[in-house]
């Protein structure tokens, strides 16, 4: 029944002589594992057809939901994670494959004649295959993707003539848009992967009119593609399959934040295979001579010579020629590769860039999981509107010149400057670290500990000041007074009596850090000691009211006050909003102030974002913040304030 | 190498046979008994393995796909479509774990002699990644009977249209095919297949929650679509 079924077919389409044909092959000198590289990259095409098809009935190439959807895809469709990271490490697999094919087919000589054609229609392969890499990179619309690929197209526009002409069709506009989505997919999807279906054939076609390239003949007996060859092939692409899905598992592909135009990418680098030319674009005698040299010229002169070796073949030792270009480039490339890698691994400010590229890339996962979902002007609007996110950079921007946090300047990079030596040195903070400012800790040490506390004003430059109404720590009132508060509340039965003091400053504010964990016992004792009872020694201490008098009162920034800082919600986002706005109003500092008012150097917006982040006032998460730089900032012993964590 | 391409006749695709079997040692129809290494038996496992192989290699990621493509039917029931219950969202709908929505107005808002208040039920959307919070998702007709709420989907039951309520006549009174209801929502002509669609409402400290829901048109069952 089969078989007449089959007959019948093959009677009106020939199949069983094609198929006779394709398997029945010859292999001289028997099935060898050196003959698998192709078969490999055949295999890797059709995986990365399979699941790049599945992948486009999820994906939306828009600027607010390209990234969106492979969001949806890696986290929350079902076995969407592998197929993504199938797709993208068998893309990497692709190139590595490609490199051993073309390499053993320069030094087994199989480009030469009569293979010439062959081997420049597998050239053009390479270079399908590079660009299906490259518009590939840009489909997620993640800050890595995007600001590597701005790269590739902005050296598209280096070339001579019509560069800008190119890079503007590339990218569907002069900026990066909607349609650069929409073109780069029409590349990915349908036109390259529609070349290479093409090209493929030819060379498949050319291959077997020729027949392998054989390395020993008379090694075994001769004998045919199906089965001998095709179980080493089989065995060869199951190994592809099993690393692919092995990384696929354990690795997954990356999803960096998504693109933002407005926030560039610090720790932007092409994918690792592109890594080399990256590397040699930055030598300084390279970017003298210009983009279009460095990026066109010199890659093209080297394929230029890739291209002639056919030809080169023919003339004296032209094939060790050959050769031994091919070993010197690949001995470039790598050493290029190595020299990139390790740079970067110590370049610390790339580090910084890569810890806070994957802190945002965590922190946004959260964001568009809580039930809010994403909204529709696109994920990145999340980390817009984030003060975890948005608070660290505003930090570093308008605070860090002074300030620190945990040692760093809010986005983990420890600052430094030129020592004498001309060698870079940590600089030294002038103004407190502010990693828990508002803390229970902050305001023990500002009562039991305040010279010290402050400690890092006298590296400012105007410190001591000349003017006597300037502040100097050695005579200030509340150093003074934060002595005697010292004193009496080192008597161990006082002990309690400051965590009460502390607790009952802390229940008068909102402060989401603290919501639902104030101790109301602790914090009516606490008010007893403000309200002028002794401590649990029977000392009387100086109540924080006589000077403070506004303690207890709801805060209003009114710009008046009585030459005391005004402390009603102390630490609070409103009281916190209006001391950075005007830190030298009477209701604070006033004349004593050194500190620039923010008023007008900030917008109502960043302002509310970074005090929402110094008051813990954001959804709760679960990413790791920059590591603490403390003790290398501020010395072996720390401030006295220990550093804990904004919110909890 | 070179005679064995010599030997290949420069020729189209048509007549493969011959070629195949120029270019081959095996015979055409009898590869597996006249092996021309003189092995024919060995050559089965290995024709079972490679064959075992290529298959295993062509269906695993062609499997992980598909089950990836049949994503809304694995996750059904998954998280997704369960209302959201408590009302924390800025902008968005308060809504509890039952379905029931809270509507902006309270009971006291309805005149209190039943005359019917037209009434446009919002909720947050889903769109796969995306919500769209507080959308005008359909109307509905509130009366108040005491203190408890009698509402009406405006929904035509007949083909769709939607019911307007006639004062001068007291009816509900659809203008596509002139369906008429009482304020009880019964059919007072034969046109509507059957009542008004009443929807679930409660009254939870003077608001009003409901359930909102649409009906399959011109049947005489209610069927919630
Ligand atoms: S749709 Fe209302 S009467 Fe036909």
């Amino acid at each position: 029944m089969i078989r007449s079924l089959l007959a019948w077919l093959d009677h009106r389409t020939g199949c069983n002589d094609l198929i006779h044909e394709a398997l029945y092959e010859k292999v001289p000198g028997g099935a060898r594992w050196r003959y698998v590289w192709g078969s490999t990259l055949v295999f890797t095409f059709v995986l990365q057809m399979i699941t790049g098809i599945f992948l486009w009935t999820a994906y939306s190439p828009s600027a607010q939901t390209a990234w969106e959807s492979v969001y949806y895809i890696q986290e929350v469709m079902f076995l969407g994670k592998i197929v993504r990271g199938m797709h993208h490490f068998a893309a990497q697999a692709m190139i590595v494959l490609l490199a051993i094919h073309l390499i053993q087919v320069i030094i087994d000589g199989a480009y030469k004649a009569p293979r010439e054609i062959n081997f420049w229609l597998g050239l053009v392969l390479l270079k399908i295959i590079l660009g299906l890499s490259l518009t590939g990179y840009l489909l997620p619309w993640d800050q890595k993707g995007y600001y590597a690929t701005q790269v590739s197209t902005k050296i598209m526009g280096a070339t001579p003539v019509i560069g800008a002409q190119l890079q503007e069709v590339v990218q569907g506009g002069a900026q990066y848009n909607h349609h650069t989505l929409t073109r780069f997919f029409a590349m990915h999807a349908g036109i390259l992967p529609g070349l290479l279906i093409g090209f493929l054939a030819l060379h498949l076609y050319v291959f077997r009119r020729h027949g392998l390239t054989v390395h020993q003949p008379k090694k075994n007996p001769d004998t045919t593609f199906w089965p001998d060859q095709v179980l080493k092939d089989g065995v060869a692409c199951l190994g592809v399959l099993a690393v692919v899905l092995l990384f696929a598992i354990f690795k997954g592909a990356e999803l960096s934040p998504p693109a933002d135009a407005a926030k560039a990418y610090a720790a932007a680098r092409p994918e690792w295979y592109f890594l080399f030319l990256f590397r040699f674009l930055k030598f300084e005698a390279v970017e003298h001579l210009g983009l279009a040299f460095g990026a066109i010229y010199v890659p093209g002169a080297l394929m230029g010579i890739l291209f002639m070796m056919p030809l080169t073949a023919k003339l004296k030792a032209g094939h060790r020629f050959n050769v031994a270009f091919t070993w010197l480039v690949t001995f470039g490339i790598v050493v290029l590769t190595t020299m990139a890698f390790y740079e970067d691994a110590n370049n610390e400010d790339h580090q910084a860039a890569i810890a806070e590229a994957e802190r945002d890339a965590h922190r946004i996962k959260e964001l568009a999981s809580l039930p809010s979902m994403i909204p529709v002007e696109g994920a990145v609007s999340l980390l817009r509107e984030d003060p975890f996110t948005r608070g660290p950079v505003l930090f570093a921007k308008y605070c860090a010149s002074c300030h620190r946090y945990n040692g760093h300047n809010g986005r983990g990079n420890v600052l430094r400057e030129k020592g004498d030596n001309g060698k870079p040195v940590i600089s030294t903070p002038e103004a407190t670290d502010l990693a828990n400012f508002g803390s229970r800790d902050w305001m023990k040490a500002i009562i039991v500990d305040y010279r010290n506390h402050f400690a890092p004003l006298k590296n400012a430059q105007w410190y001591p000041g000349a003017d006597d109404a300037e502040f100097n720590l050695e005579d200030s009132e509340m150093a003074g007074a934060s002595e005697e508060y010292a004193e009496a509340f080192k008597a161990p039965e006082n002990a309690g009596d400051l965590n009460a003091l502390v607790e009952a400053l802390v229940a008068m504010r909102s402060w989401k850090g603290d919501e639902g964990k104030i101790d109301a016992a602790l914090a009516k004792r606490g008010q007893q000691i403000l309200d002028g009872e002794p401590l649990a020694d029977g000392s009387e201490i100086q109540s924080c009211t006589d000077c403070h008098d506004t303690i207890g009162s709801d805060f209003e920034f009114t710009g008046e006050g009585g030459g005391y800082p005004d402390l009603a919600e102390y630490g609070s986002a409103k009281w916190l909003k209006a001391f950075i706005s005007d830190p030298g109003s009477d209701q604070f500092y006033g004349a004593k102030n050194h500190m620039p008012a923010y008023a007008d150097k900030m917008n109502a917006k960043d302002l509310d974002l970074l005090v929402r982040y110094m008051t813990g006032d954001y959804h709760e998460t679960h990413v790791e913040d920059y590591p603490s730089r403390i003790t290398e900032v501020f010395g072996a012993t720390p401030p006295p304030v220990a550093a804990e964590p904004a919110a909890e | 190498m070179s005679e064995n391409e010599n030997a290949t006749p420069e020729a189209d695709e048509t007549p493969p046979a011959v070629e195949a079997t120029a270019a081959t040692c095996c015979g055409a129809s009898t590869p597996d008994e006249s092996d021309c290494s003189g092995k024919p038996r060995r050559n089965f496992v290995v024709e079972a393995l490679a064959a075992t192989i290529g298959a295993v290699v062509g269906i695993v990621p062609a499997v992980i796909g598909g089950l990836f493509f049949l994503d809304p039917l694995v996750r059904k029931g998954d998280q997704k479509d369960e209302p959201i219950v408590g009302g924390n969202e800025p902008g968005g709908v308060v809504k509890d774990a039952l379905g029931f929505i809270r509507l902006t107005l309270g009971i006291d808002a309805l005149p209190e002699d039943g005359t019917p208040v037209r009434y446009t039920v919002r909720d947050d959307i889903v769109n796969v990644w995306n919500k769209f919070p507080n959308q005008p998702i359909g109307s509905v007709w509130l009366r108040r009977i005491q203190d408890q709420v009698l509402a009406f989907n405006t929904v035509c039951p007949h083909l769709g249209c939607a019911v307007d309520h006639r004062p001068s006549e007291g009816d509900f009174y659809c203008p596509c095919h002139t369906s008429a209801f009482d304020m009880d929502g019964k059919p007072l002509n034969v046109i509507p297949p059957r009542a008004m669609d009443t929807l679930e409402a409660e009254v939870r400290e003077g608001r009003i929650w409901l359930k909102y829901q649409e009906f399959r048109g011109a049947t005489s069952e209610k069927v919630p679509v």
